[in-house]
């Protein structure tokens, strides 16, 4: 069973916060803005679940949303994107518990079945909520790689849609900086993290967009204070 | 040519049909997008449309080629510390065009010390790997973004990669090279089509010419073009061609299911109906009773969908 006792509770239990939190606040807040808080309280327990350190969800969203306005995305289209970096590891939730925070090189299968986390995170969000648009496809790409060798369908280059190249850029960004419960930082120094993605460029990352995320500083985390 | 194969999605949609096990590709675009497949038991058989992507699809999906050895990186990549006497170099025209100098020599010294490898599985998967250092750095030039990785450490990378993805495959890929009046119906479950309609010069194509030309060994790039669009004009399905409803019947007559796949711009559905699911309809009339053609947004920012049309 792919969907623990523990995570079919969790699912319950946001679903019902979100229902609570909606009802609770419609009057109160702008529908906009109480979108991002749920989308935001959402994406922390993915976070939490995946060890993180910090809102790694956010920080990704935030980050994706710069780029994206630097590549000259349109409002409707950068809300996608953040909904997508938002929401992006969300199928992790539907995955045994340990195997997500294993912290051992996962091998075979066990690689197999965390690497079904964003065609589950697709297929959920697809089920539950219609209006969700490109949202799920992006976030079934979000480890796609530029030179065709990510997963789950090995896009290449330019057939992968330039949302989920931003985020995919942004959640490698944001990850290398990040400490996890059970995994150090695999860079100590903003300029290894900068140093990294410049070599990556043409193989993870989709060089134009490491191009223009050098043109706006190379900004690391994100996270509005 | 970009053309989405959403693995996932196709066997999604044909498992309330029937449980497949075995897909047959008549024509292939790219050697990864089948790696989803190849990764989950499925046996598949392949045609490629040039023997090119035959030896990509051997090197990075068939589990019996294993990884590139040691012994074997150790001996043919190593590190030019003197620039190569580039009035030797058969690839010096593309000079400044195609890959700076120094990349031009390691072409010139991976495409010998190529033929120096005594297995000829290894040989290809050494040259797969080359196909994949020219993607990276066309892709980089395209961009006008500086290459940080020497040469021969991008080729240890490459490697590595490769060792990656073909670890634990199992082979069960059966690839051919052949045109599709030659080709024989394979005995499976699904037969699929992904489906290229046009053959304006991608990336990818690019890339397809400039490896194509290289491997041969000759810079004449306009000739690898022209043997390219002559190859992939073979395996280019055009439905106003009477000729081309038998080859698919033909093609997909020992299938239970067969499935045609493209991309492309949000038509209105009506259009496709009128102008493939009908007469496709006709052509398999004697053959499958049902067909469903389905849809799916991929990007807004450029109003792409991914089709995929059944018939069982």
């Amino acid at each position: 069973m792919l969907i623990t006792f523990f995570n079919a509770i969790l699912i319950v239990l946001i679903t019902w916060l979100a229902y609570l939190y909606f009802d609770q606040r419609e009057k109160a807040m702008p529908a906009r803005e109480r979108y991002a808080q749920l989308m935001r309280g959402v994406a922390s327990i993915v976070d939490r679940l995946e060890g993180y350190d910090k809102e790694h969800s956010r920080e990704i969203a935030e980050l994706s949303e710069r780029i994206g306005v630097a590549c000259g995305l349109n409002d409707q289209q950068l809300q996608s994107l953040n909904a997508a970096a938002m929401l992006h590891d969300i199928g992790e939730l539907l995955l045994p518990r340990d195997l997500v925070k294993s912290d051992k090189k996962l091998e075979g299968d066990e690689l197999e079945l965390l690497r079904t986390h964003t065609l589950l995170g697709e297929l959920h969000l697809k089920a539950q909520i219609e209006d969700l648009d490109e949202v799920p496809t992006l976030i079934r790409w979000h480890h796609e790689r530029w030179d065709g060798l990510g997963y789950p369908d090995n896009l290449k280059g330019e057939e992968i849609p330039l949302a989920a190249r931003i985020i995919a850029l942004a959640d490698a960004v944001s990850a290398m900086k990040a400490k996890r419960d059970y995994r150090k930082r695999q860079y100590a120094r903003d300029e290894d993290v900068v140093a990294e993605v410049k070599r990556l460029s043409g193989m993870q990352f989709d060089p134009q967009l490491v191009k223009t995320w050098i043109a706006i500083g190379c900004p690391l985390a994100s996270i509005k204070q | 040519m970009t053309l989405r194969l959403q693995s996932a999605w196709l066997l999604e949609a044909v498992s309330e049909i029937a449980t497949i096990d075995s897909v047959f590709f008549p024509f292939v675009h790219r050697f990864s997008a089948l790696n989803w497949l190849s990764r989950r038991d499925f046996a598949l058989s392949v045609n490629a449309f040039s023997p090119s992507q035959a030896m990509l699809l051997r090197a990075w999906l068939d589990g019996s080629y294993g990884v590139f050895s040691e012994r074997n990186l150790q001996k043919f990549n190593q590190q030019i510390k003197n620039p190569l006497d580039l009035s030797m170099n058969p690839f010096r025209a593309w000079k400044d065009r195609l890959f700076d100098r120094q990349q031009l020599d390691y072409l010139f010294y991976w495409r010998e010390a190529a033929f120096e490898i005594e297995e000829e599985s290894q040989r290809e998967i050494f040259w797969s790997a080359v196909y994949q250092i020219m993607s990276y750095w066309l892709s980089n030039r395209a961009c006008e973004v500086e290459v940080e990785c020497r040469p021969d450490e991008i080729m240890g990378l490459m490697l590595n990669r490769h060792a990656e993805f073909i670890k634990g495959r199992e082979a069960k890929v059966a690839i051919t090279s052949l045109s599709l009046d030659e080709l024989a119906p394979a005995e499976t479950c699904l037969t699929l089509f992904p489906m290229v309609f046009g053959d304006e010069e991608n990336a990818e194509m690019t890339l397809q010419v400039v490896f194509d030309a290289w491997h041969n060994g000759h810079d004449d790039l306009e000739q690898a073009r022209r043997q390219i669009r002559m190859q992939l004009r073979k395996y280019q399905i055009d439905l106003a061609r009477p000729t081309d409803y038998y080859t698919i019947t033909k093609l997909s007559a020992n299938s239970k299911i067969t499935a045609l796949i493209w991309s492309g711009l949000d038509l209105p559905p009506a259009l496709y109906e009128q102008e493939m699911v009908r007469p496709l309809q006709k052509a398999f009339a004697a053959r499958y009773a049902k067909s469903q053609l389905l849809m799916k947004a991929v990007d807004r920012t450029c109003d792409a969908y991914d089709y995929l049309l059944l018939f069982y």
